[in-house]
Parts: structure tokens; sequence; C-alpha cells
């Protein structure tokens, strides 16, 4: 194994783009640390793993076994660290710790337990069973196809989970919260400037709980569901599609309902936004309709591309940081950073408006 | 707060009514909001007390605490007494004052600010920010708020010595975020002096610190590790 292994780190060191394929033992897990690039894992039925990595001129890839880890690291042979887009595929029930600080993170159809981490990336996963913890800071989150215990953690972009089945922990400061065909009986999502989405379970028994601070929620409640649900908004609306039989209010900020026998908890929870609940069907036809206008909204700006004129914001210091490395790096980077910079401002300006219309609205009353 | 069931949810929760007691709370929790909500906030700190990781004690403990079983303590066996021990389910009673400052002090607990907090009280203080709430009752102007606000601005302060080694962007993102939470900070602050006692907006609150914690943390622990 060793010495296999050691060939597969010459072999990755020697050349710009290389593939090394290896046998590992039954129960092995991986760890990927790439400081700039991609980490692209895929799973197959086979005890091997294959590294491939697009390693340029000074680039380097270093693969080792730890225990029963297989360690796969990226470096530079000089200077600055390089960009380095690896792609691995491991057994599908493999753990995998996937970490990088420029690096996007992609999994698909791996059914173990999945850590990413990354700075200034996008983690998008298909698949994982068990502990799945994913973070970026800039950049958003999206997982699908998953269960187990799921924590979920973005900054400045938003979290999307989908088809999720599990214990669920979900938390971004300025960006959207939206959950789709969750089977859960916990879930606490949140975020400071966004919008929550939740459309999935309520279990008999089950605890939920929502929030946001700038931001509308929005929830489905199945028909036959049991429920108690306690609705806090210091400034925003409460609306439901449906009869909501108000068992009564503690304090002007909070409300409670008590749908069926009630047996499970669900708090909402928004300061300045509105809090919707809605049936499923309805919640899926709106959450339908909003993909649409993605899918006809180029620049992710939510106008289904009406823009006549807009301003991106770039300071000299992000410049000259990607200026500093590698050629490949400032393009392939700065061409991330202009649509992520206009949603991020489009979605800033927007709730900055929605809030100065509101306090308007507010007072002329 | 003269709810005469008020002061026996904590019971309620314990199981610890008999059967006439318990059905005679469940007709009161089904008309009174207050005490269903008071419920629902109980539920959830002995929810996050007893997810809390147990800190293993001392090795030597074990002997002193099995001499001074009793006999029919000792009966179990010391295997039994232990597993009796880790498994027994935790049970705290609270008044409603001690159970929204636990809350509160539970939600900042949850992002290592109470940890930090009371780290840096000095040695002769014997009161951290939960006790001190205990002593007080009801939270009163957020009062808590202090010792948490020195914990982020040691956080921020090592923050401003390590982001050099973070790139513009990534400071410039923490930035504009720490901003965020900031303006939601205010806001809810400015909410709280119009009403002290609102359980929501303490707990929302206090939150919303947790999260400029975390989010401090998370970046030192980026920038330590560039």
């Amino acid at each position: 194994m060793v010495a296999t292994l050691a060939a597969a780190m010459l072999a990755l060191a020697s050349q710009r783009q290389t593939d090394t394929t290896f046998a590992v033992p039954a129960g092995a897990s991986l760890s990927v640390n790439n400081f700039g690039g991609g980490i692209t894992v895929h799973a197959w039925n086979e005890n091997r793993v294959k590294v491939h990595g697009d390693v340029g001129r000074r680039g380097r890839v270093e693969v080792s076994l730890v225990g029963s880890t297989v360690v796969v690291k990226t470096g530079s042979r000089e200077g600055a660290p390089s960009v380095i887009d690896l792609d691995i595929t491991v057994p599908q029930s493999m753990g995998l710790t996937l970490g990088g600080t420029y690096a996007d993170i992609t999994v698909e159809g791996v059914q173990g337990p999945i850590s990413g981490e990354t700075v200034n990336g996008e983690i998008n996963i298909r698949g994982g069973k068990g502990i799945i913890t994913l973070h970026s800071i800039q950049g958003s989150v999206t997982l699908a196809d998953a269960s187990g215990r799921i924590e979920v953690n973005s900054v400045n972009e938003a979290i999307e989970l989908s088809h999720v089945t599990g214990e669920i922990k979900v938390e971004t400061t300025n960006g959207d919260v939206t959950l789709t065909g969750i089977q859960s009986s916990s879930v606490d999502a949140g975020t400071i400037n966004g919008d929550v989405v939740y459309e999935g379970t309520v279990t008999d028994g089950g605890s939920y709980s929502f929030g946001s601070h700038n931001g509308d929620i929005s929830v489905s409640i199945p028909e036959r569901a049991n429920v108690t649900i306690t609705v806090a908004t210091a400034n925003g609306d409460i609306d439901a599609s449906f009869a909501l039989p108000m068992t009564n209010t503690a304090g002007k900020h909070r409300k409670t309902f008590k749908i069926g026998s009630g047996s499970a908890r669900m708090e909402l929870e928004s300061f300045q936004g509105d809090i919707e609940l809605r049936r499923p069907q309805e919640m899926r036809e709106r959450i339908e309709e909003h993909k649409h206008d993605h899918d006809n909204d180029n620049d992710n700006d939510h106008d289904r591309d009406r823009d006549t004129s807009f301003s991106f914001h770039f300071d000299a210091g992000t410049w000259n940081y990607a200026a500093r490395y590698a050629k490949a790096y400032a393009p392939k980077y700065a061409k991330a950073y202009a649509p992520r910079y206009a949603r991020a401002y489009a979605r800033m300006y927007a709730r900055t408006y929605k809030q100065s219309y509101r306090s308007t609205d507010t007072t002329s009353h | 707060m003269n709810d005469i069931w008020m002061n026996r949810l904590s019971e309620y929760l314990d199981g610890e009514l008999d059967s006439t007691e318990r059905a005679a709370l469940d007709a009161h929790l089904a008309t009174c909001g207050v005490c269903f909500a008071t419920l629902g906030e109980l539920k959830r700190v002995v929810a996050r007390a007893q997810a809390l990781e147990d800190s293993q004690p001392d090795k030597d403990l074990w002997p002193r605490i099995r001499a001074r079983l009793t006999p029919e303590h000792g009966s179990a066996g010391v295997g039994g007494a232990r597993q009796a021990a880790t498994t027994a389910r935790r049970r705290f009673t609270f008044s409603v004052p001690q159970l929204l400052a636990a809350s509160v002090a539970l939600v900042l607990m949850s992002g290592g600010a109470v940890g930090i907090a009371m780290h840096q009280q000095p040695s002769n203080t014997p009161a951290p920010a939960a006790a001190r709430l205990h002593e007080r009752g009801m939270v009163a102007a957020a009062s808590w708020t202090g010792t948490t606000d020195a914990a982020i601005a040691d956080l921020q302060a090592t923050l401003t010595q390590n982001e050099s080694r973070l790139d513009t962007t990534t400071v410039r993102i923490v930035r504009q975020n720490l901003a965020i939470i900031d303006r939601a900070i205010a806001e809810a602050r400015i909410a709280l002096q119009k009403d002290p006692g609102n359980a929501y907006l303490n707990l929302h609150l206090a939150d919303t610190m947790r999260r400029k914690v975390e989010l401090l943390r998370r970046v030192n622990d980026i920038a330590a590790q560039s």
C-alpha cells in the first residue's frame, strides 16, 4: 500500500494532469485538503480510490495513508499556493472530510458521512449518510438526497436542502434558507438577512424551529398535522391559507395555535418579516414558480433579466490578491465573483428598500 | 405571573404531578397561552441542557461517591449505579424568571459566549452571567448582555489583530456580515428597551449575539490556521 501511494505521489508530482488508482481497506475514509480550485468526489462500486488532479506546472498532490484514512493534500513546488482541480472517485460508503480555502466542493453519490468546509467556495452535495456537516463563509451550500444528522452553515450565501431525511440544523447570516422535500422530526433553521422556506413533514412529537431577523418565513403544514405552532414577530404580519385555531396570545409579540392534537412543536420567529403558513401543494407550486423565475434570471437578481444596467463593486485588494496567483486563478475566480456580488447586493438592496417601505408605511398611518 | 399553575410546570414536565393534578393542568394548558408558551420554553431549555455534553469527572471521584452511597443504593452494584448515573434523566426545576434566565444563558452557551465570559470573570467574582440573572429574576433591560458584549469585544480585538492573515475579500465579507448582525442586535435592543420582560425579544437578542460570537470565533479560527 505504502509503495503504491508513494508511486502515486511521484506520478502526481511530475505531470500536469494525472490519474492514480489504488486499493483501500474496507472502512477507509478520505481526507482532502486543497487550498484553491475544486474538490469533486464521485462514488463507484469498487474498493479503490482514484485520484485525478489538474496540477498545472507548479502544483503537486500528495497522497498517503494515515491509519485507515487516505489523505490527499495539494501544494505548490514553488511560490504561492497553486490552484488545483481534484477529481476523486471513492467507494460508495466512504466517509469524507473535505476542506479548502478557495475551493468549491462537489460530491455526487457517496453514501457515507461527509464533512465539507471552505472559506470562499460553494458546496454542492448529492448523497451522504450519517453525520453531515457543511460549512462555507462565502459560498452557497446545497445538499440533496441525504440522510442522517445534518448541520449546514454558510455566512454570506443561501442554503438549500432538498429531499433530506434526519435531524437538521441550518444557519446562515446573509442568505435565504430553503428546505424542500424534508422528512424530519427535528429541524432548526435560521438566518439574519434572508427568507426561510420549509416544505416537509411535520411529525407527531417533532420539534421545528424557523427564525429570521429581516426575512419572511414560509412553512407548509400538512392537512393532518398535529402541531402546536408558536409564532412571534415584532414588526411583521402573520398569514395562513387555512383556518388557524388560536389557543391564546402570550404578550403582544407571540401567538400560539394548536392544530389537531398539537403533538409536534413548531416555532416561527421573524423580527421584521412576515410569517406565512401554507398547505404543501400550495407551497410546492410557489417553489416551482420561484425556480422558474430563477431559470429566466441569468444574473440571479430576481428580476427575470429586466436589467438595463448594473454596477459591480470590486475593490483593489481583491484584484491584487487574485493577480498574485497563477494566471488561471484570476479569470476563473473573478468570473465567479461577479454573479455572487450581484446576487448579494441585489438581495441587500431589495431588503433595505423593503424595510424603508415598511417604515414609511408605518409612519404614514 | 399569579397563575397558580405556573410554578407547577416544572413538576409537570418531570412527571411529578399525580394524575388528577396532571389532568387539571392539561385542561388549564388548553386555555392558557402564557402557561403553554412557558411550558414550551421550559421544554426547550431542558432539551438543550440535556444535549450538553457531560464533562468527565475527576477519575478519583467515584470511590468517594461510592463510599457515601447508602447500602440500599450500593446493592445495585457499582456497575449498576454507574449505569444509573449515566442514564438517569437529568431533571431541572425552574421558576419562570429562572427559566427565562436559563434560556438566555443556554442560547449564549451554545455559541461558547458564556464560556468565554465566565473565563473572563475575575476569580473573586462568584456569579457568572446566568447566576446573576437568577438573582435578579426577570431579565430587566437585558442587563445580561454586558458580559457577552465584553466577550464579543475581545473576539473582535483578536480579529482585528489577525485579519491581515485573511485576504481582502474574506475580510470585507466578514465585516459586511458583522454589520448585518450588529444592525439586527441594535434593532432587538431598541425593541427590548420598550418591552424588557419580553421572552421572545430576550431570546432573539441572545440568539443574534450568539451568532456574532460564533462568526467571530470561526473567522478567528480560520485566521489562526492561515
